[in-house]
């Protein structure tokens, strides 16, 4: 059975959808700005042409550019004190993808490749990792780091789908097959009348069987089959289309999947630029929350907003905002997270945190917990142990359920 | 005094009430009134010894005020809370409030040359006329697309009036120009400067550009726009500054100017009195004033400013220009040396004409 065939069975779907957890990741590279999404700053220097306005949880006010977002705010937190200290695109994006600072002689794994290692399953035959980055500028392909290369992604930047999955052509599905018979038969042999612990072969198996379902799994990145009426909701940005991807993705089962917007660096002319790509957010985001609530998946998949860093307060002569990463926002929406809920505060001009200061290792150890993943887990590289979130953080339980 | 624009040098240069967007000049005078990011009016006397910026009283804006117009003796703003408000030119003091004039952001109103009507745009991508005396809305002008070809909210940044009053033209992000006429509100032409959307489809995929700025010359023949030529890194305004000069009635395109010397957007274009050379300005972290010959295209003077421009005027004779920008107010002067004293001829003079026809609702 292959995972599409999983797909059209409503019992093992719904199984599917019980047992695992997911996590799509909106990564606004370049830095989206904090006062013009999840802070506002109204009627103050810093804070811009923009109104606030009031969401649909009495109490909360967003910029006026997340109008749907604004009436979605139940199932999603704010944080709005992330203080993380790393003002450059390649540092900051670093930190965030890892939630830890670079260490010598050391790679850490970013989140989604930690994510593929606690939530993917062996037998898995989709992808545990897929990230999106269309865009040139600030591209990064991600790193799974010291869990080695059964972690990285499955990397896509110019196209949807990914281009070296295909059988050669060369080779016809029967020869493919038959091919792939030998093998197993070969193996069968190899294994009779060894040792039973010995689960080299075991691995490899397992490792064939992946690879035939992920080529099987092509049909998962192409929005095609997706009804019309779905794919109008969605619309047709590249952006909102790689968000119903990302739907398909967790609905057959992938655990990460990180779609990239870029780019969001609005040095010059920050309010054109945010009233261009504010809209692809809040309506794409807003419609995959919808689907994803709409097909029983929204309380295990936890969606992320998040960048290297957030904008500065101060309006420079261009019109633009620079980086700033002493006071920005981030937003939790679904698995695990206590919706309607805002964690922090920054002060009135948005220049530093005024209440509930956290870093990047605070934020990844209430995602991981937000999942049921043990954030004080230890990896072991040779025999040196390295918890999973970065030493000595904890989780911010005040929006987690 | 005459105008002589080798002449061009900065006389004044002095703080704003916050970010000055939008200006006005009260005829005949050293006087002007702009709108602020602190969403106030105010008025500045640039002829007075001792000068400071002086509020407008009222209930005012709830956000960025990035336009004023005076007409007649009435000042309307327009501003990012979508509303329109009157002021009394004298007392300073709001006369009324057009409570959602457009569904979307105002950019920039301009007044009718003879102070009966203005005209505003927003981003709803509507064109509207209102009449000054009864704050009635006379027509909705519509042609400019609300998406961009790509998927995006447009932006309608520009309107200008014609001398005669007669002509209307607008312009937008993706850089579509209309020309409408004012009685009947119907489009004469449209005119297209692509270049000026500066679309990135491939490494940041947005835009910043936009026609920011319209402007007929005296005589009504041609129509400049300006704006921003391609830009290599969007994250900032560091594209050539660029005009294109249409013969609008033909569709010819008389000169493409770009200037990479001082770059960013330009913001505001206007003509000399005789047609013969024109104004912009505007800007990227830094400001700039440029005048070029209408004929050749070429440049006649230019002159650093001391903040990006976000728009200007020039006063009856021509010969004093007045800026408004980042945190910053300045005036240039282009008077020519030993030259006679020119007649004064009123721009706007306040009242009806009594041959011209309201433009009709649609």
């Amino acid at each position: 059975m292959t995972v599409l065939d999983v797909l059209k069975n409503p019992s093992l779907a719904a199984e599917i959808k019980k047992q695992q957890k997911h996590v799509i990741l909106l990564w606004l590279a370049g830095g989206a700005s904090q006062l013009e999404t999840w802070d506002p700053k109204p009627g103050r220097p810093t804070g811009g042409p923009f109104l606030p306005i009031s969401t649909n949880v009495p109490g909360i006010q967003i910029s006026e550019l997340l109008p749907k977002m604004a009436g979605r705010m139940q199932d999603t937190a704010i944080i709005r004190s992330l203080s993380t200290g790393i003002g450059d695109h390649g540092g900051g994006a670093s930190l965030m993808e890892t939630g830890r600072r670079k260490e010598p002689g050391l790679q850490h794994p970013d989140l989604g490749a930690i994510i593929a290692r606690e939530l993917g399953r062996a037998d898995s035959q989709v992808p545990d990792y897929v990230s999106f980055y269309a865009s040139t500028e600030g591209r990064r392909k991600g790193t799974s780091g010291y869990l080695g290369a059964r972690f990285a992604p499955m990397f896509l930047s110019d196209s949807m789908i990914p281009l070296n999955i295909r059988r050669l052509e060369s080779l016809s599905e029967i020869d493919h097959r038959e091919r792939a018979d030998l093998r197993a038969l070969l193996a069968r042999r190899f294994t009779r009348g060894r040792h039973s612990r010995n689960n080299v072969l075991g691995s490899h198996t397992s490792a064939y069987q992946r690879v035939r379902g992920i080529m099987a799994s092509e049909e998962l990145f192409s929005i095609d089959s997706e009804p019309a009426a779905v794919r109008a909701k969605y619309g047709p940005t590249q952006f909102a289309e790689q968000c119903l991807v990302a739907r398909r993705m967790v609905e057959a089962g992938v655990p990460f999947v990180k779609v990239a917007r870029a780019w969001w660096d609005s040095h010059g002319q920050n309010f054109e630029t945010h009233q261009e790509l504010c809209a692809d957010l809040d309506h794409s985001m807003s419609v995959l929350l919808d689907d994803l609530e709409q097909r029983g998946l929204l309380e295990n998949t936890l969606v992320i907003t998040l960048a290297e860093f957030g904008r500065t307060p101060k309006i420079n002569g261009s019109l633009g905002r620079d980086h700033f990463a002493n006071a920005w926002s981030t937003s939790l929406t679904g698995c695990g997270i206590k919706g309607g809920t805002v964690y922090g505060k920054t002060d009135a001009d948005g220049q530093n945190v005024a209440e509930g200061k956290i870093g990047a290792g605070e934020l990844f150890a209430t995602i991981f917990k937000a999942l049921g993943i043990d954030y004080e887990k230890e990896y072991f590289v040779g025999s040196r142990p390295i918890p999973i979130s970065d030493f000595g953080v904890h989780p911010i339980d005040a929006v987690l359920t | 005094m005459a105008a002589d624009p080798k002449q061009l040098k900065l006389v004044k240069n002095v703080g704003s009430q916050g970010i000055a967007f939008g200006l006005d000049r009260v005829p005949e005078t050293d006087r002007i009134v702009y709108g602020s990011s602190d969403f106030q009016v105010y008025e500045y006397d640039f002829g007075a010894e001792k000068s400071e910026s002086k509020g407008f009283e009222g209930e005012g804006h709830r956000s960025y005020v990035t336009t004023v117009a005076v007409a007649g003796q009435l000042v309307v703003s327009g501003s990012y809370d979508r509303r329109l408000v009157w002021w009394d030119i004298e007392t300073r003091k709001q006369v009324r409030v057009t409570e959602s004039a457009h569904a979307k952001r105002i950019r920039r109103v301009a007044a009718s040359p003879d102070g009966r009507l203005v005209a505003s745009v927003s981003d709803d991508m509507d064109v509207k006329v209102w009449e000054v005396e009864s704050g009635e809305l006379k027509a909705t002008l519509k042609e400019h697309k609300p998406m961009t070809p790509h998927n995006y909210p447009s932006m309608l940044y520009a309107v200008s009036f014609s001398k005669d009053g007669k002509w209307l033209a607008t312009a937008d992000k993706v850089g579509h120009i209309v020309v409408w006429d004012v009685s009947t509100g119907k489009t004469l032409k449209t005119l297209e400067a692509p270049i000026m959307y500066t679309w990135d489809p491939r490494q940041r995929r947005h835009s910043i550009g936009g026609i920011r700025s319209i402007a007929f010359s005296h005589d009504g023949k041609l129509l400049a726009v300006g704006g921003i030529g391609k830009i290599g890194n969007i994250d900032h305004l560091g594209g050539p500054s660029r005009i294109e000069l249409f013969e609008w009635q033909t569709g010819k395109t008389l000169h493409q100017i770009e200037d990479s010397k001082h770059k960013g957007l330009v913001e505001q274009i206007a003509f000399g009195p005789d047609g013969s050379w024109f104004i912009a300005a505007g800007g990227d972290h830094n400001g700039f004033l440029s005048i070029y010959e209408t004929g050749s295209g070429k440049l006649i003077k230019q002159d650093k400013a001391p903040m990006h421009v976000h728009q200007f005027v020039v006063n009856e004779v021509h010969d004093t220009v007045y800026a408004v920008g980042h945190h910053r107010l300045a005036t240039w002067e282009l008077k020519a040396k030993d030259a006679k004293p020119a007649e004064k001829t009123p721009e706007k003079p306040a009242g009806k004409k009594a041959d011209e026809k309201p433009a009709k609702a649609t």
